[in-house]
């Protein structure tokens, strides 16, 4: 969700259509999650392939979180970029499975939203207090012992390097990197220079990055083309050609592993109980429409250090 | 004369893709109902004939679709089903080959000076002797009342008319279509697939159209009133599995990650085209970016009749079966109306993808 500022806020209006999305699906019970509905109204009817790519999406970026905290011990910090409403934090805390520090960052316009939306519902509030910390508001930061959300443009490494110190990130403790439809929209250069930037200060580090792939094709073409006619410009669309090309951008920027999986790959690897369960939720009109969209849509990984080497989507 | 010029103008008006008045759509449906009550589950057809796959409101494709495939009466159209949904027109679209269809058949009446008490006998003894040229509709798993309400169809009529009424109107019609049709005894046509408990063609001549979907769908609306989110609904049955179904690369049945019919297999189709004295099965239901698509070494055939489809968002392109006297094919690949021709929806077309 991060891109140059000013005429942006298209994409940053991204961020409202995800989380209605994922709202609505919660609320047929694809997946539970209690927070979501404290951050954004009751939206209109989505489509089944819609409803059941989000959980593909959201059951997706979990496993690698779940396998991320396991292997590094709770000494972990998740770091979200273009974290929007996401309510990852507050599902780990009910968990009892909290990384270290847990930092998420955005446009200033939408931190500054999600501190609205924090601070008006104590039961948010309530899960980031801890014995000793006090919480410290601004109009768009807002810092707790071990959450910070933070106002940035990811694009100015500078002001994010201070951001992260601000958010009392370890650069040298295990760190997890959240993207989620977030590079797709940053122009591939500035791409480059945040990969490489974070490749460098972050020695024993994971990213995981969901968004579009095989936008080659004609499928990808029309979705470009729709985006567009919404003002909704792919300006990193370049590296979303296939999985060896997302792959490739971070090996250039120097993180020493990738892999890469279409959601058709995740959707499929998702245990079979799970699968048959939300395939009765709804009954889906059109296969090969959800097989687009999941074929157009992928997962990369890349890390630097041996801890999380060759993650995959396997599961068991 | 009455009814017939009052219909030919209600067709002039859907032809431009104008909503007729609710009164007219009664009225239609009234009559779309004596003659489709007739019809049996297995309706007979005899070629030459062009068979389509889905519509899904896409009006303007299908003025395209008549366009290349020729008008009606003069081609014979066979419509395998899901009409309404997911496109911006679907009352025009439903109503307009429901119109044709009964158009067709009313010259017939009328031109025949009979009087009105043997309508429903000539209708009976025309489909039963002779299968004139006409268009035959079957039905999808879209013509469903619970379908319809996740899709679209019902609030476009909600918003189009201002009230149910017509949606009402409409899927009553649904209960009436047929469940399948035969071209010259050798080519099945069924919107889904198969069912394992249909083995025979006579079985499902033996199905109560009516009121198995009417059970079916009403304890959907009651699900729905209940809890108006859910909607975990008893979807089985043969009548569900012909709507639903999908061929797979497999052999014997499968679950079907719809949540509703079945996969099945080769030998399955094997088994029931010899069983059945039959060439192949004609069936719609599945999107295929290229208009059309051969199963199990040409004994299976899906056809796609929707350009473009979703709100523009897939990008294929459809297709439409043309059959001879001696049954030979010829597909005809066609594409979505172009922008200039199409009216703006009051609905602004938003495709959905993951942001």
């Amino acid at each position: 969700m991060i891109k140059d500022m000013a005429d942006d806020e298209a994409i940053q209006a991204t961020n409202d259509d995800a989380s209605e999305c994922k709202r609505y699906a919660v609320q047929l019970g694809y997946w539970c999650d209690p927070f979501i509905s404290l951050f954004v109204k009751q939206t209109a009817r989505k489509a089944p392939e819609i409803n059941r790519g989000y959980y593909a999406r959201v059951k997706g970026i979990e496993l690698f979180v779940e396998n991320f905290l396991k292997l590094s011990g709770g000494k972990g910090q998740i770091i979200n970029l273009g974290a929007g409403f996401d309510t990852l934090y507050w599902r780990l805390r009910e968990t009892g499975n909290s990384p270290a520090n847990f930092v998420e960052l955005d446009f200033p316009s939408i931190t500054a939203k999600k501190c609205y939306h924090i601070k008006k519902h104590k039961q948010l509030i309530d899960m980031l207090n801890t014995e000793d910390g006090e919480i410290r508001f601004s109009t768009t930061d807002l810092h707790a012992a071990n959450y910070h959300l933070v106002g940035t443009d990811l694009r100015h490494i500078a002001e994010l390097n201070n951001k992260l110190a601000q958010a009392e990130v370890n650069f040298n403790s295990p760190t997890m990197f959240l993207a989620e439809c977030v590079l797709v929209y940053v122009d591939a250069s500035a791409t480059s220079s945040l990969l490489k930037w974070l490749a460098g200060k972050f020695p024993n580090s994971l990213f995981v990055s969901y968004e579009q792939v095989n936008m080659k094709d004609k499928f990808g073409q029309v979705m470009l083309s729709n985006l567009r006619s919404r003002g909704c410009l792919l300006a990193g669309v370049e590296d979303c050609e296939s999985l060896e090309t997302q792959q490739r951008r971070f090996t250039i920027n120097n993180w020493e592993g990738t892999s890469a999986w279409t959601m058709v790959d995740v959707y499929d690897s998702l245990p079979v109980m799970d699968r048959s369960r939300i395939e009765h939720i709804e009954m889906l009109d059109e296969r090969e429409l959800l097989t687009q969209l999941l074929q157009h849509y992928c997962i990369a990984v890349a890390w630097n250090g041996q801890t999380f080497k060759n993650l995959s989507i396997a599961q068991g | 004369m009455a009814e017939s010029s009052d219909l030919d103008r209600q067709i002039e008006q859907l032809k431009k893709c104008e909503i007729i008045k609710e009164a007219e759509v009664k009225a239609l449906c009234a009559k779309a109902r004596e003659i489709l009550i007739e019809e049996s589950n297995v309706q007979r057809v005899d070629s030459p004939v062009t068979v389509c796959g889905d519509i899904h409101g896409q009006f303007y494709d299908l003025k395209e679709l008549f366009k290349v495939g020729g008008d009606v009466p003069e081609t014979n159209y066979l419509f395998m089903g899901d009409f309404v949904d997911r496109g911006f027109y679907s009352v025009e679209t439903f109503l307009l080959l429901l119109a044709l269809k009964v158009a067709f058949l009313l010259d017939i009446y009328e031109c025949m000076n009979f009087n009105f008490s043997l309508y429903n006998f000539i209708v009976y003894v025309l489909s039963q002797v002779r299968y004139p040229d006409r268009i035959t509709l079957i039905r999808g798993n879209h013509e469903s009342r619970q379908i319809t309400q996740v899709y679209g169809f019902y609030d476009e009529c909600l918003r189009k008319y201002g009230s149910i009424t017509v949606w009402r109107y409409c899927t009553e019609i649904f209960d009436y279509l047929s469940l399948s049709a035969i071209i010259d005894g050798k080519i099945f046509c069924v919107h889904g697939g198969l069912s394992p408990s249909i083995q025979t063609l006579d079985q499902i001549r033996t199905i109560d159209r009516k009121q198995e979907f009417k059970i079916f769908d009403f304890l959907s609306i009651k699900v729905l009133h209940t809890s108006r989110l859910m909607m975990q609904v008893p979807h089985d049955g043969p009548m569900c599995d012909l709507l639903w179904s999908d061929p797979e690369d497999t052999q014997g049945w499968g679950v079907s990650p719809r949540g509703a019919g079945y996969l099945f297999g080769s030998d399955v189709v094997a088994q029931f085209n010899s069983a059945n004295d039959i060439d192949m099965i004609c069936r719609a239901h599945q999107l295929v970016m290229e208009g059309y698509k051969w199963h199990f070494n040409e004994t299976v055939l899906t056809v796609w009749s929707a350009p473009n489809y979703c709100y523009r968002q897939c990008g294929n392109v459809a297709a439409i079966l043309e059959l001879n006297e001696h049954l030979q094919r010829d597909f005809t690949i066609f594409e979505a109306a172009p922008q200039e021709s199409r009216g703006i929806p009051s609905k602004k077309p938003q495709a959905d993808y993951f942001l």
